[in-house]
């Protein structure tokens, strides 16, 4: 109990000063930097929701992202951001809920594949609609300062921790991770695992809806590959992976060291960024299997 | 003694196989019945009927006069029936204890939270013998200390029905009457109505105080463990002679 108040306070602390400095700086390229790294902040946390918790590993995540930054650009003009934000989480939540009870019938890679061509199938969808309405691209005119949108997300990044946070130590993540241990005796010892398992899926929605939202007024411009693009649910993965563990810690180390460390190696070494962030990739995938915060109890354990 | 758990007319086909044909019979409140029979006699496939794994193609299952047929493992757990598995499926990643509280919180119990649900918790790993290795992460337990998790899960849910699937299949003589005199002791303190699979024959004739015969998924005997013992029809499918 100690420890984890130690964590939270500390998390606080180091949270309120990393969300402060860029903008008392008022270097526009800091903010932009900080906003791509609690962007993150805000969607690795909301992945292990579900994938971490029930071991339904989602390939599809950014499909959510994609239907909120859709949702924000299609009613653009006609509704305040007050209420337009707020409902791309909600129609990211019951698009989950509509397909969350066929899609979490499978398990296994049989999940992760799904969940990828899923994700897919919406995206050449929508850009199907678009181009039917004679749309190539958007714009968005009129979008609300950077400096806004940078609290919006850090706010976003506040609740996704605190919603995993929440998840991961309460009754419903015990029952999650007794499903994901093994979903037969979970169920026939009383976790009604249907029902979990489709409110993980949907808690795991909300955010990226809203993310995707965000970024949809930062950006200014729409295109769909562009939202939907696979890489950003590889990217939030990676960042799980990398984080390791079974909690909260994991996905906020993960997300935190490679968001930095792929903006730095991309500023000081733009031709060879993605082969060293491959390496760094490997390495970690080779040798430390459980990730950052697995590395930390081996010193701990040491001491 | 009024019967807590009633099977009536119960047969399960899997596509052209049958592997329940028409059994019927009840299990009286506190008693322990002891179910028989051979590899593929259907003993396995009638626990899973009963705990709501699979549907049964004809019949019904009643639990303290509430019918069974239709509701999900989860559902009929939490009214009170907990099974464990003949091959044993503990949350692997999970420590001893761990796996304890799922059932306390899920099953019938239904307690709120890890806080109080240890207690009731902490008494189970005593009662079963999984005090000493409480904090160890189940995978890594022996096979005698697995089965006795399946059973500690099953006891910590709550149930006043609990279908215990070959517990002592694999053990070692020793270990075979400590599980006895363990399942004793439980079913005195909680007072539990325990339906039993076992090959340990001599066990069974032991614990139980009635026994069912299953052959080829039809109940061709059941009664006190002297009348089975002395049964025609159970020696000549056994035994492949009569007495």
């Amino acid at each position: 109990m100690k420890e984890s108040m130690q964590f939270w306070l500390g998390l606080a602390v180091f949270g309120c000063v990393v969300a402060v400095l860029p903008p008392t700086l008022g270097n526009e390229y800091l903010i932009g930097v900080a906003l791509t790294v609690f962007m993150w902040l805000a969607l690795t946390p909301s992945w292990c929701v579900l994938s971490q918790l029930t071991g339904y590993v989602s390939l599809g995540h950014v499909v959510f992202y994609g239907i909120g930054a859709y949702l924000v650009v299609i009613t653009w003009g006609q509704w305040p951001l007050w209420l337009a934000i707020p409902a791309a989480g909600l129609v990211s939540a019951v698009f989950a809920l509509v397909v969350g009870g066929q899609v979490l019938r499978v398990r296994g890679p049989y999940f992760v594949i799904l969940t990828f061509g899923l994700a897919e199938l919406i995206k050449f969808s929508i850009m199907a609609i678009e181009s039917g309405m004679g749309m190539a691209a958007r714009i968005l005119f009129g979008a609300p300062d950077l400096l806004v949108i940078y609290w919006l997300m850090v706010g976003l990044a506040v609740i996704s921790v605190l919603l995993l946070g929440w998840v991961s130590t309460s009754r419903f993540g015990h029952g999650l991770r007794s499903l994901r241990e093994n979903e037969e005796a979970a169920e026939t010892l009383g976790v009604p695992v249907v029902r979990y398992k489709l409110a993980a899926f949907v808690l795991s929605a909300v955010i990226p809806g809203m993310v995707g939202a965000v970024m949809a007024l930062r950006s200014t411009y729409f295109v769909v590959e562009q939202v939907f693009d696979p890489l950003v649910s590889v990217t939030v993965i990676a960042m799980a992976l990398l984080g390791g563990g079974d909690g909260v810690r994991g996905p906020i180390f993960g997300a935190l060291f490679l968001a930095c460390m792929s903006e730095l190696l991309w500023a000081k070494a733009p031709l060879l960024y993605m082969i060293l962030l491959g390496g760094i990739l490997v390495v970690f995938v080779l040798l430390v299997p459980n990730g950052l915060v697995g590395l930390f109890q081996r010193f701990k354990v040491r001491e | 003694m009024s019967p807590l758990l009633e099977i009536k007319n119960i047969t399960k086909r899997f596509g052209g196989l049958t592997a329940l044909s028409d059994v019927s019979f009840d299990v009286p409140s506190g008693s322990i019945v002891g179910v028989m029979g051979a590899n593929g006699a259907g003993k396995t496939t009638l626990f899973s009927l009963i705990a709501g794994n699979i549907a049964p193609t004809e019949g019904e299952i009643f639990f303290n006069k509430k019918s069974l047929v239709g509701l999900t493992p989860d559902r009929i757990c939490r009214l009170g029936v907990a099974r464990t598995f003949q091959i044993v499926k503990p949350f692997g990643g999970m420590t001893v204890r761990e796996n304890l509280l799922t059932s306390a919180m899920f099953g019938a119990h239904q307690y709120q939270s890890k806080t109080l649900a240890a207690d009731a918790v902490d008494k189970v790993l005593e009662d079963v013998g999984l005090t000493a290795v409480s904090e160890q992460i189940s995978s890594t337990l022996t096979l005698s200390y697995q089965k006795r998790l399946e059973i500690g899960r099953a006891v910590a849910t709550g149930c006043r029905l609990i279908l215990l699937d070959e517990v002592m299949a694999g053990l070692t003589p020793t270990e075979v009457l400590e599980m006895l005199e363990t399942i004793r002791i439980l079913r005195e303190q909680r007072e539990l109505t325990l339906l039993v699979i076992e090959h340990v024959m001599r066990a069974l004739m032991q614990l139980c105080q009635q026994i069912v015969v299953l052959h080829h998924g039809e109940l061709i005997a059941q009664g006190s463990p002297d009348e089975i013992g002395n049964n025609r029809l159970v020696h000549q499918v056994y035994l492949g002679e009569t007495l």
